[in-house]
């Protein structure tokens, strides 16, 4: 276990992502079994943080079908394929219990097993009251920043938020909310809602994000979370457009017979 | 938790419990050999001309059952127009020939619109990327033809337009139209902005969205007053008591018109006997939805019926990147789309046509 | 009946004799209808991928070639009109000979809608009882009226050829009123044909109410050329004499309804370009091009060019009064309609698609050569009819008389 953590914290310092990617999915190509070689994963909203694997529910059904050229989901054979309740939530009292559920995400988080085993558990480094941030203004937390470089250049707020604004301050593997009581990772609508609430009211209407599985409105949905398609840490990225992560499309449609290119398409219909 | 006792997807589930016609059996010839004698001893002179063909085929022809099947198939009625126990025939029949062709046990669905369903869907305009998952999902949930040697012989019932963003420039304010006298009639200065008929179908940049670009996807409209359905001189397209205009694909004689009757082209022609390899081949399907097509009929999306007749999602909404497909009865004042439309800012696509589409693009 | 017997063989007969030009010409015919049928057969088997249809061009030369014959159908009344509204002589006389043309062309457009079909063995879907027949669909109604009028003709025509043959009184209680219907039928042929474009919104090229006039005269131009230059190859190669008066009436039709039909061309040129709304890019596209792509408009323009010099040649006394060239003109006119008719109005509804996608029409070898095989099929049907039609009026087939070989 501890030689899995430095593992993935190396990850984690390499690439900078907080939510990087699960541990086992970075293992994966190391592994020279031929399985691994088979093994087609695709991403589902935000590449690097909604991976799921491609799996037979029974034979020539499979939990999903992935993209040849982008690897993106593109269908899905069982929408609640690893899904879990999402837990109570204010104004979806009228939603059957288990009738909303989610993919957790905690599982994903990669330095999540460590903040908990390695630092946060009371056991490991004594961090005596002083590192604690007392109050609420930002002060430097020296050892998470060498761990995570980016945290210094958080792209979000403009400087008018900081760590411990969504992250509690005693349990790392948590969030927290305007109480400053702890909020599971799997559930990040409470933490987000608390400045983004008209997106949170679309959210829970299903106006906003995604949900999959029945439509009814009483059925059963798979909702995804708010970090399931946004990174909180990063949502200001010049790399982008209104508000989305660049991806690679899908293929462009057959060409139609007698058609050689579709260069004329770039023209104007009249040239002005 | 096992996936096979919460799928409303499950393909055995279906036929067992929601369905209400029998469900396949074991050796569907069997089956259809069973229900023709049957509905021919009990419904007696008041037999349909497919049955009586059918029966006729399967009783002179039993060594070649496959022949005899498809036999029967040319001569059923407009499946509005059949009887229960004519469809449930024509499904077993359908059944039993598409399991032989795609060498797996094909479903075919029939369950009939729920009462206090009217199904609508509501796109978000701002949101869409232009990633074209939606396309390709349609294409894996419909069984299109997906072959790629001759062209028209794939065919993707989403069509997403690149439309450019335009800007008005300081640098083009005297590019016009001088007439004789030198005095400008009209200026110049714009590259077109949101024009529907100067937009891209065969964008292919390498990451989207593109900063000068916004995306508008472009499927059947599901139109309340359907001028496709108008034209149709067998009426072999018909809107459902739930919504979607659907296609007997058996009944459809390729005439095209209903081609040009769509303002939206949404239709589709299947030029050539569709190129849908087994193992890509999607079992579960409806009657009027999904099944596989044939050469020379109309097809176009029917929001996933198969799915949508069991509460499913569409396929098109499932994988949508960014959520901006939206799904739900418009008569449940709960649902997603009812709430768009009591909250957001709405419009249709060629409105002054009066096609009364129930598909909304919204933005918010 | 027994008359009725020996007419049929009498009319067999002397269909089936002729000279060595009626056999190189109707052999001729039959190559091309053999390889019509080959493929026909390709097209049902592999299906319209061997066209140079696609999805977003629906339809092309069969829908085109389908509105064209429907209106060479319709023009066969500037004949009948003439003759029993107005009782021109010379028109009278040969009034039987435009009916047996609408025959053929109404037989020849009955094979382009087969032709342009996906699924022609389904056509019994539209045919009560067995099938469903649907009042609201323009098409529904083109193949009612079609039918009609091709039994109308029937009727007319072969009544009168009859009556000839037996030597009967025509029965004018009835015939002269089912002339009437015929003609206004004939009217409402080509008026539901262009219905069956003009009424989709979807397509803005042929949204519009000036579409059944247009038609009409279209048809009326182009009809009556034909006519008059099956007329000329009658009198040259047959002993049936038709009257300059006849022709000299077509002539004045086929011009004025030609200079109607430009004067149509232009004024939308006019509407259309002066706004230019996205609803012209259509015309747009046949005139000029549009995004670069310029497949239609050679098509365009010759069209253009062929119909003002057809009319303009039409204004000469010189081609007018010698049938030698006025051949030119008729000819000029026929393929200048023609073009109009299919490059000219049925593709280009199809382009830009409507969202915009712009694509072009390229016709296959099995298109060209299915077009060209249901003409020969139509010619082929056109001189059987004709032949036995002069024959009777003749005098060479008569009830009791010996059958006189042809010529």
């Amino acid at each position: 276990m501890k030689k899995l953590a430095i593992y993935t914290t190396v990850l984690a310092l390499c690439g900078g992502a907080f939510y990087a990617v699960s541990a086992a999915e970075q293992a994966a190509p190391a592994q020279p079994a031929p399985e691994a070689a088979k093994e087609v994963v695709c991403f589902e909203s935000r590449k690097g943080a909604s991976e799921v694997t491609q799996r037979d529910i029974k034979p020539g059904w499979p939990n999903v079908k992935c993209s040849p050229k982008t690897g993106a989901a593109l269908w899905y054979g069982d929408p609640y394929d690893g899904t879990v309740p999402m837990g109570k939530m204010p104004g979806l009292d009228k939603i059957p219990e288990g009738h909303a559920v989610i993919k957790p995400r905690s599982e994903k988080l990669a330095l999540m097993p460590m903040c908990g085993v390695s630092c946060h558990n009371g056991v490991g480094p004594q961090f005596s009251p002083p590192t604690l941030p007392k109050g609420k203004k930002p002060v430097p937390l020296p050892t998470m920043e060498a761990m995570v470089p980016d945290l210094k250049d958080l792209q979000h707020g403009r400087g008018r938020i900081w760590c411990m604004d969504c992250h509690h301050t005693t349990q790392r593997n948590k969030l927290v909310d305007h109480f400053g009581d702890p909020i599971s990772f799997d559930q990040p609508q409470l933490l987000c809602g608390k400045c983004h609430g008209d997106k949170l009211r679309d959210w829970r209407d299903g106006i906003h994000g995604k949900r999959i599985g029945e439509f009814t409105s009483t059925g059963k949905k798979r909702w995804f979370t708010c970090t399931e398609c946004h990174n909180p840490h990063n949502v200001q990225d010049g790399a982008r457009n209104r508000g989305f992560v660049q991806l690679q499309p899908e293929p462009s449609p057959q060409l139609p017979r007698g058609m050689k290119d579709a260069s004329h398409e770039k023209l104007h219909p009249i040239p002005h | 938790m096992t996936p096979n006792e919460t799928l409303p997807t499950d393909p055995a589930k279906e036929q067992s419990s929601e369905c209400p016609v029998p469900p396949m059996s074991a050796d569907p010839a069997a089956n259809v050999l069973k229900t023709s004698r049957r509905d021919f001893l009990k419904s007696g002179g008041a037999l349909s001309l497919s049955s009586l063909m059918g029966t006729a085929a399967l009783m002179s022809q039993s060594g070649d059952a496959e022949a005899a099947v498809e036999w029967a198939e040319h001569f059923q009625k407009n499946y509005r127009l059949m009887t229960p126990a004519e469809k449930a025939e024509a499904r077993l029949r359908l059944e039993k020939r598409y399991s032989d062709e795609y060498g797996k046990k094909v479903s075919v669905d029939t369950t009939e619109a729920q009462p206090g369903v009217l199904m609508g869907y509501a796109l978000n305009i701002r949101k869409c990327i232009g990633c074209r998952r939606c396309v390709h999902a349609c294409v894996a949930e419909n069984n299109q033809s997906r072959g790629t040697k001759r062209p028209g012989e794939k065919i993707e019932w989403i069509q997403v337009l690149r439309m450019e963003r335009g800007k008005f420039e300081q640098e083009k304010m005297n590019h016009g139209y001088p007439e004789g006298l030198g005095i400008q009639v009209g200026g110049n200065a714009y590259t077109p902005a949101g024009a529907v008929l100067e937009g891209q179908y065969h964008y292919n940049p390498e990451k989207v969205p593109e900063a000068d670009a916004t995306y508008m996807p472009i499927a059947c409209m599901q139109c309340e007053k359907p001028p496709c359905v108008k034209v149709c001189p067998v009426r072999t397209t018909y809107r459902e008591a739930d919504g979607p205009v659907v296609i007997d694909y058996n009944w459809c004689i390729g005439c095209k018109m209903c081609m040009n009757a769509c303002p939206y082209w949404a239709r589709r022609f299947n030029l050539t006997t569709p190129v849908l390899p087994k193992e890509e081949m999607n079992p579960v399907t409806h009657y009027l939805g999904n099944r596989p097509r044939m050469r020379g009929v109309v097809e176009k999306c029917h929001w996933c019926l198969q799915r949508t007749r069991h509460d499913r999602y569409p396929a098109c909404v499932e994988v949508c990147p960014v959520g901006a497909r939206k799904f739900g009865n418009l008569l449940d004042p709960e649902s997603e789309v009812s709430k768009i439309l009591e909250r957001k800012n709405v419009f249709r696509l060629k409105a002054e046509l009066n096609t009364f589409p129930k598909f909304f693009y919204f933005y918010d | 009946m027994q008359q009725l017997i020996s007419f049929t063989t009498d009319y067999t007969r002397y269909v089936l004799k002729g000279g060595t030009k009626f056999y190189a010409w109707m052999g001729s015919l039959a190559v091309l209808i053999v390889g019509m049928m080959y493929v026909f057969y390709l097209q049902n088997t592999d299906g319209l991928i061997v066209t140079g249809m696609t999805s977003q061009i629906s339809d092309g030369l069969y829908l085109a070639n389908l509105v064209f014959l429907v209106g060479v159908a319709a023009g066969a009344v500037t004949i009948v009109f003439p003759a029993y509204v107005y009782h021109h002589e010379g028109m009278h006389k040969v009034a039987v000979l435009g009916e047996m043309l609408a025959i053929s062309a109404v037989i020849m457009v009955m094979v382009f809608v087969f032709a342009h079909m996906g699924r022609p063995d389904r056509l019994w879907h539209m045919i009560p009882p067995w099938g469903i027949y649907s009042f609201s669909s323009m098409l529904g109604w083109d193949v009612m009226v079609l039918n009609g009028y091709l039994i109308l003709n029937f009727i007319c025509g072969f009544y009168y050829l009859w009556c000839k043959y037996s030597g009967n009184p025509i029965n004018k209680k009835w015939f002269i009123p089912l002339v009437y219907v015929a003609i206004v039928w004939a009217l409402s042929i080509h008026t539901v044909t262009a219905f069956l474009m003009a009424n989709n919104p979807a397509r803005p090229m042929w949204f519009h109410s000036m579409m059944p006039i247009r038609f009409i005269v279209t048809a009326f131009a182009a009809g009556p050329s034909l006519i008059i230059l099956i007329f000329l190859v009658i009198r040259k190669n047959t002993k049936f004499w038709v009257d300059d008066s006849a022709i000299k009436l077509l002539t004045t039709i086929v011009q004025f309804c030609l200079g109607i039909a430009i004067f149509l061309t232009l004024s939308e040129v006019v509407v259309e370009l002066y706004a230019r709304t996205e609803h012209a890019n259509g015309l747009y596209y046949l005139m000029f091009g549009l995004h670069g792509l310029t497949g239609l408009v050679p098509w365009f323009w010759s069209s253009l060019v062929l119909m003002v010099g057809a009319f303009i040649l039409f204004l000469i006394p010189r081609f007018r009064n010698d049938f030698k060239l006025l051949t030119i003109p008729c000819a000029m006119a026929f393929v200048g309609i023609w073009i109009e008719k299919g490059m000219g109005l049925i593709v280009p509804g199809y382009i830009p698609s409507p969202i915009g996608e712009v694509t072009e029409y390229h016709p296959s070898f099995v298109e060209w050569l299915l077009v060209l095989g249901i003409w020969a099929f139509g010619f082929f049907i056109l001189t059987i009819l004709l032949k036995g039609a002069i024959g009777i009026m003749l005098g060479e087939v008569k009830f009791g008389g010996p059958a006189v070989a042809a010529k």
